[in-house]
């Protein structure tokens, strides 16, 4: 029945979530920050239901929808956040962002 | 066989997808990219038996999410930004020991997780009645409650991104003038 060992799914979840993290680090842009960071969301997913199709339960299909429901609102709030960051400073790298730096 | 083929032509399709997100430069094509990889992704939903979840990530993430990004990327002046010389934030360099750690973390919690976990047997009513059903009613029974948190904090995120993102009738300039 089962034909996916679920080494597989985790491997895939890894990759993909070690490409967003590189991509959260080392872009400037705070627009593909953000599309990293949903990338990296994505892999999460991945494991959850890799992990539920290994057990033969549907728990992590349910977190998954939480998780899927969960970026929705950070993509809103975050491209407000970023929106009103560029109507008052007229930037768009990370770099210039330093006001709450210690 | 032919679900594991699939499950690995959907798998390098996602990670050349992720690979075009930190790579290209232009916001319109690392989008592109990223809804190649949501729609890869879907795939392997669907190929681990996950009709649910994978009908709302095309839904959810691969319309409504990229199509709100598509709508920012047109909407803001982008070219009166400031301009920086390079993409790349080459010092991000110095986080890596932290982040291989942070990755050899992961890997060791998942294969001792793989290792620890029995070889489950698929329940007999999702066989009898299939995921989606099974899928909704374990969520409106034994996760009703933080079901409605969900939906709660859908609602805050809305009125959180109208009040941040609105235009101000007189900016702060202003007030010192």
């Amino acid at each position: 029945m089962k034909t996916i060992p679920l080494e597989a799914f985790f491997i895939v979840s890894m990759i993909l979530f070690g490409l967003g993290v590189l991509g959260l680090i080392a872009r400037r842009n705070l627009i593909t920050v953000l599309m990293s960071l949903e990338l990296a969301l994505n892999a999460v997913n991945v494991a959850f239901v890799g992990a539920d199709y290994h057990l033969g339960l549907v728990e992590g299909q349910i977190f998954a929808l939480f998780i899927i429901a969960l970026a929705a609102a950070e993509a809103a709030v975050g491209l407000g956040i970023i929106i009103a960051i560029f109507r008052y400073r007229y930037v768009e790298s990370t770099d210039e962002i330093t006001d709450m730096r210690g | 066989m032919v679900r594991l083929i699939i499950f690995l032509i959907f798998s390098a399709w996602a990670i050349i997808s992720a690979v075009g997100v930190i790579t290209f430069t232009n916001p319109i094509y690392v989008i592109l990219w990223l809804l190649s990889a949501l729609i890869a992704i879907a795939g392997i939903f669907f190929t681990a038996g996950a009709e649910l979840v994978g009908a709302l990530q095309l839904l959810i993430y691969a319309v409504a999410i990229a199509v709100f990004y598509v709508f920012v990327l047109t909407a803001v002046p982008w070219e009166k930004a400031v301009k920086k010389s390079s993409h790349y934030r080459m010092e991000g360099v110095l986080s890596l020991p932290l982040v291989l750690l942070l990755y050899l973390e992961m890997a060791i919690v998942f294969f001792l997780g793989i290792t620890a976990s029995p070889e489950g047997k698929i329940r007999a009513f999702i066989e009898k009645f299939g995921n989606t059903e099974v899928v909704g009613s374990v969520l409106f029974t034994k996760y009703f409650f933080a079901f409605e948190v969900v939906s709660l904090v859908l609602l805050i995120g809305m009125i959180g991104a109208v009040l941040i993102g609105r235009k101000e009738s007189q900016t702060y300039e202003d007030d010192t003038t």
